[in-house]
């Protein structure tokens, strides 16, 4: 177990020296990442903002509270780049797919710690979190939030939940691209984008049923709203339990499925391999 | 995999073992009646491996040889854990490859002719400090293979270029200088020809009979090249329909399949009847013969060829190796009968 997290922070630093250097290959290719960055992070909170100021509020969160939200937002989607984007470890259906996962069993270590170490992208992929953490910041001090430990404790403890409900729902579809894989090769990015197009809005308005069917059925509510209404103290403080709780099933259902998964394709093979780069 | 409980003494000196291992694929069917398609699809099963009992020892120099759908493939996904078997037991390295797939892998070097595991949005020399990571290779063993991989594979010319811009060639001596980083015990090589021009052929066979002759190692290798896989390797293994159809020395292939030869003649005239000889194929002015010389001696074939006025010019050779090949495959195509050899 030592010897994997060993494995795992020597793993980070190889992958932050490959992103490193992906990003410095050129420089019209590095300013125009940073720049294109820059311009995705504001459309992403942009939209929803200007409609909550415009309104004086969405779903029951004033301006300001939807800016915190959005920077939540941002903060676990940012959090998703950094870990997940690189290297289709988040859009993991593609190479399973693709016939693409011996690349992975011909490396002598745990798949757990390749696939939480190959997506890491402290260069290239951290501009959302940071961008998400600013927002956050301004929108918290507007709000005149408690910056306490616990409180930050809090915060980090529900952008880590949302961010693996996130993951494990892309891993728990994926699970299919083992039985059906040239049906199933983009399904991870079909949950990803289906959370993220709805993850960040206020649900508010919404009626009491169609909130839980958001939140435990298809959980685009855990993503920002939730988190952010118990950050702000809107909620009851059980539901704080209530994401780590459901990250963790997902998650344990994903794990379970995942390792059948596994055994079908040790079985059976892959049934196509597609030598277009395993990582792009 | 539960009872692959091989014996102990046979870690020490063999390098993998296969006993009695089918491996067995089913394949969609799918017809022009949509409906049962859809909801009553078919099925059939494919034997890729029926039954193999195989063993490599250590140092061996082996060409795993066959036709499309043999089973080579399959062979070398099962023994570094990619796949399960159906029946039988393996090991490679002494150990069980699903079960202690990580173990194995720090010992095994395996590449795909037609997979890379280059960063390609990297230079060469990127990818060698991704594996020395990865593989966890101490600075000593890395510096040593390194040093070596550098000095056969002539890596230097290309060391900053990023892989997606080298050549095929080029491509394959990265990918076999990175499989050599962490000193594999054992060397799968599937097609690594495959593509290659005559120079960076050459180069791959010089380099792998380097590896086996002077620094021990192991290697398991396939090709569709017959002619290469008999030159380089002490040993082939030939694969029909799943099963094992030959094992032994090269040489020993040409005595089973009998000693069959070549004539070209050359004339301006159409191909000329050759008593005992078999018309193979023409080009140009230049016919082809196939005949067996256990039955017609080269003296008698001479005198037979002194009576074509129209000859210009005589050639004799050994069949190559495929084409000796090619009549065997058809030839195990067929039901064997009982008592056949294998």
């Amino acid at each position: 177990m030592a010897g994997n997290w060993k494995a795992l922070f020597r793993l980070w630093g190889v992958y932050a020296r490959l992103d490193l250097h992906w990003l410095t290959q050129d420089t019209k290719y590095c300013v125009l990442t940073i720049f294109s960055d820059l311009l995705s992070n504001l459309s992403s909170v942009l939209g929803v903002f200007l409609l909550a100021v415009r309104f004086g509020g969405v779903g029951g969160l004033s301006a300001d509270e939807v800016l915190f939200m959005l920077g939540f937002y941002n903060i676990v989607s940012g959090l998703f780049n950094l870990f997940f984007l690189g290297n289709n470890v988040g859009n993991i259906s593609r190479r399973i797919g693709r016939g693409q996962l011996d690349h992975m069993l011909i490396q002598p270590l745990p798949l757990t710690v390749q696939l939480l170490s190959e997506g890491f992208l402290p260069f290239s992929g951290s501009g959302v979190l940071l961008g998400g953490i600013a927002v956050t910041v301004i929108a918290a001090v507007r709000l005149s939030l408690p910056f306490s430990l616990p409180w930050l404790g809090l915060l980090l403890l529900m952008a880590f939940s949302a961010l693996f409900i996130w993951v494990g729902l892309a891993y728990l579809v994926s699970v299919s691209a083992f039985y059906h894989p040239a049906g199933s090769e983009e399904i991870s990015s079909v949950a990803i984008d289906a959370l993220a197009t709805l993850g960040g809005y206020p649900l508010g308005g919404l009626s009491g049923w169609l909130q839980a069917l958001l939140v435990v059925v298809f959980p685009a509510g855990c993503l920002a709203w939730l988190p952010a209404m118990i950050l702000l103290g809107r909620s009851p403080f059980g539901a704080a339990a209530l994401l780590p709780l459901l990250a963790l099933f997902i998650c344990g259902i994903a794990a379970v499925l995942f390792q059948k998964g596994m055994k079908h394709y040790g079985k059976f093979g892959s049934q196509r391999y597609r030598s277009m780069g395993h990582r792009s | 995999m539960a009872n692959s409980v091989l014996s102990d003494t046979a870690a020490w000196d063999t390098a993998a073992e296969l006993r009695g291992v089918t491996k067995c694929f089913s394949q969609r069917q799918n017809t022009q009646n949509v409906l049962k398609n859809l909801f009553h699809p078919t099925y059939r099963t494919v034997t890729a491996l029926d039954q193999v009992d195989l063993c490599i020892r250590r140092g061996e120099f082996v060409a795993y040889a066959g036709p499309n759908g043999a089973g080579k493939s399959t062979t070398f996904k099962l023994l570094c854990g990619m796949l399960s078997p159906n029946r039988g037991t393996l090991r490679t390295l002494g150990l069980d490859p699903v079960r202690q797939r990580i173990a194995l892998m720090k010992q095994l070097g395996i590449l795909f002719g037609n997979r890379s595991e280059l960063w390609w949005d990297h230079p060469v020399c990127t990818s060698f400090e991704w594996k020395k990571q990865v593989w966890d290779i101490p600075e000593e063993v890395y510096q040593r293979q390194l040093h070596l991989a550098c000095e056969m594979l002539d890596l230097k010319p290309f060391w900053n270029t990023f892989a997606r811009e080298l050549s095929l060639g080029q491509r394959m001596r990265a990918d076999l200088g990175l499989l050599l980083l962490h000193d594999p015990a054992l060397i799968l090589l599937d097609e690594p020809t495959l593509g290659l021009d005559v120079l960076a052929k050459r180069q791959m066979i010089d380099t792998l009979k380097t590896l086996n002759r002077d620094f021990g190692a192991t290697i398991l290798v396939t090709s569709h090249d017959l002619d290469d896989l008999t030159e380089m390797a002490q040993r082939l293994v030939m694969l029909a329909q799943g099963s094992i159809v030959f094992d032994g020395a090269p040489d020993g292939l040409r005595a089973i399949a009998g000693d069959s030869r070549t004539l070209t003649l050359t004339c301006a005239d159409p191909a000329p009847q050759v008593p005992g000889a078999t018309l193979s194929h023409s080009e140009g002015e230049r016919h082809t013969y196939l005949f067996d010389h256990q039955a017609l001696s080269t003296s008698n074939l001479l005198q037979a060829i002194g009576q074509l006025p129209q000859v210009t010019d005589v050639e004799l050779g050994r069949a190559p190796i495929e084409q000796v090949i090619a009549g065997l495959y058809q030839k195990w195509k067929q039901p064997a009968a009982p008592g056949d050899p294998k």
